[in-house]
């Protein structure tokens, strides 16, 4: 696929204007660095948006699926697109939970959610970023700053530069480059944001979690009748339990295009204490027999790792905007599984929106400062990102708990073991087959509690 | 389907740079303090890239070539050892992902 048009490379560097004032620096061209450039561009805003990695995406890993339907905004019917930057929408979702050798899963799949806009696309970054970010420099080229807004790669942004408390610009190397505003969307390993004081220089590991998955390609056609897919349509697939060996955390499978995209994420605290290595534990996940069986006569073509948060809020920076500078995305630790997917793209695509469409504001107001930029704050706590990560801390929490990461999902396979084996003899009643696994694995005093807390939090 | 040798994983990774004989190290691990106080020298077990090794002496060498810019260490060490940045797109190391 063609990747280079906005693909200023280092030769050309010297051509970006450096005596020009920007409206905006957006630092990152991942979804939310993405999604704010995409609306500054058709605000007509004079914008540079600065990418490290040779093209938008070549540093970028997820999952991954983007739930919701905030693309459709950036690109309207993007799904009638031959060869669009997304793998395969979503009508198909499984939850798995896993002993060591027993897989009990909830299997949900629905035509409803066949129709477009989808509520959640599986992308590979690498194409995803790249293609948005080709979407990104037509809506520059339609807009009034076709010449003078960039999307510049491989620049490494050292420094936000700031001037009485006040974001002016950033620096890279010995160049500097000014702005009345900077949107930070440099991801989870956020430098920057620790930088100019918004999160701790140390972010301890209590919160953290790393993703590792692998790319696994099969014949498409083989891939289709695998996972029964249809035309574009796509599945996606969690694991709790056995999958992550006994580390906090859990797995996941998404269905691409002729590749699946399986892996796990993991506590990185527990990994410490448990000295346990990912790619063990990864092992360990693809010898289960439920998945041993998936991923046969597959080739892997592809190993990555990415950090994330939990979604404890705990892991969040203290503030999410600073004179003259908007917090998006995984900067911002927005990310969050509460039991029913793993969300983060979603939160970065419309905090990039938000992020963006306050820096408009503020140039109409003629006033980048705090005063102005806290209206970002408000509207972000407006926001489905914010409520949904504030109302479901306590199921953050409680996903986290050994009861639901290894108690749950034994007594599930117990239970399941029995009530699906037929035995040339008198058959127990289900409750006595259910008493049993409880009381092998937990107890219903503590099943109760959960089932409370549980009511409550999700 | 067999399960691949990490460094057969990581022989699947583009590297960048990889024609240059020198480049400048986007991590730099003070191994003194993993060699000295460090209670658990944990790196070199929960890096995915196993860019953190323990020799037969019980001590911490750290290489930056095959790391894939995930972040982890920076988080695991809690002994202040990990100076973490991002590589420098001309003379660093670092990933370009064909799929991510």
């Amino acid at each position: 696929m063609a990747r280079v048009p906005f693909n200023i490379l280092n030769s050309t560097f010297k051509i970006l204007p450096m005596d020009e004032k920007f409206d905006c620096i957006v630092i990152g061209g991942g979804v939310a660095g993405l999604a704010a450039a995409m609306t500054l561009a058709k605000n007509n805003m004079k914008f540079l948006l600065i990418e490290r990695g040779e093209f938008a995406g070549s540093k970028n890993v997820s999952g991954g699926v983007l739930w919701g339907s905030d693309l459709a905004k950036l690109v309207p019917n993007y799904w009638e697109e031959e060869d669009g930057g997304w793998e395969r929408f979503i009508n198909h979702r499984r939850l798995t939970l896993m002993d060591e050798q027993s897989a009990f899963t909830i299997d949900f799949k629905s035509s409803h959610f066949n129709e477009t806009p989808y509520t959640g696309v599986v992308v590979l970054r690498s194409k995803f970023d790249n293609w948005l970010s080709g979407k990104v420099q037509e809506a520059i080229d339609a807009s009034d700053y076709a010449m003078d807004s960039f999307i510049a790669t491989n620049i490494k942004v050292d420094e936000v530069l700031m001037e009485n408390d006040k974001a002016v610009g950033i620096r890279t190397g010995e160049d500097e480059f000014h702005a009345d505003s900077v949107i930070i969307a440099e991801g989870v390993n956020n430098l920057l944001t620790r930088q100019v004081g918004l999160q701790d220089d140390y972010v301890p590991a209590d919160h953290m979690l790393t993703g590792i998955k692998e790319i696994i390609r099969f014949d498409q056609d083989v891939l289709e009748q695998k996972f029964q897919l249809n035309g574009l349509s796509g599945m996606s697939n969690e694991f709790v339990g056995a999958a992550t060996d006994g580390i906090e955390g859990g797995g996941f499978l998404y269905t691409n295009r002729d590749t699946i995209s399986l892996g796990l994420v993991l506590g990185i605290k527990d990994m410490r204490e448990k000295k346990k290595s990912p790619h063990d534990v990864l092992n360990h996940f693809k010898t289960h027999p439920a998945i041993a069986d998936i991923i046969k006569d597959g080739e892997v073509v592809e190993y990555s790792a990415h950090v994330v948060s939990s979604g404890d809020s705990r892991a969040m920076p203290k503030e999410l905007y600073k004179n003259g500078i908007l917090l998006a995305g995984e900067s911002a630790n927005l990310l969050m599984n509460a039991g029913k997917a793993i969300q983060g793209m979603d939160y970065a695509m419309r905090s990039g929106i938000l992020a963006a469409e306050t820096i408009v504001k503020a140039k109409d107001k003629g006033d980048f400062s705090s005063a102005t930029l806290k209206e970002y704050r408000t509207v972000m706590d407006q926001s489905y990102v914010m409520k949904d990560i504030n109302g479901f801390q306590d199921a953050v929490h409680l996903l986290h708990t050994e009861t639901m990461q290894q108690k749950v999902p034994n007594l599930l396979c117990d239970f399941g073991r029995q009530f699906f084996t037929i035995k040339n003899e008198p058959t127990p009643k289900s409750k006595d087959m259910l008493k049993g696994a409880v009381k092998r694995h937990t107890s219903f005093w503590e099943l109760a509690k959960l089932g409370f807390k549980a009511g409550k939090s999700l | 389907m067999k399960n691949l040798k990490l460094t057969e994983r990581l022989g699947l990774v583009s590297y960048r740079n990889q024609s240059k004989s020198e480049i400048k190290p986007h991590i730099v691990v003070d191994t003194d303090i993993c060699n000295s106080t460090c209670p658990h020298k944990c790196t070199t077990w929960v890096c995915p890239a196993n860019c953190y090794t323990m020799d037969d002496n019980n001590q911490v060498h750290f290489q930056v070539e095959d790391c894939i810019e995930c972040g982890t260490c920076m988080y695991a060490c809690d002994q202040g050892a990990v100076d973490w940045n991002f590589p420098d797109p001309e003379i660093g190391r670092g990933v370009t992902w064909n799929f991510g």
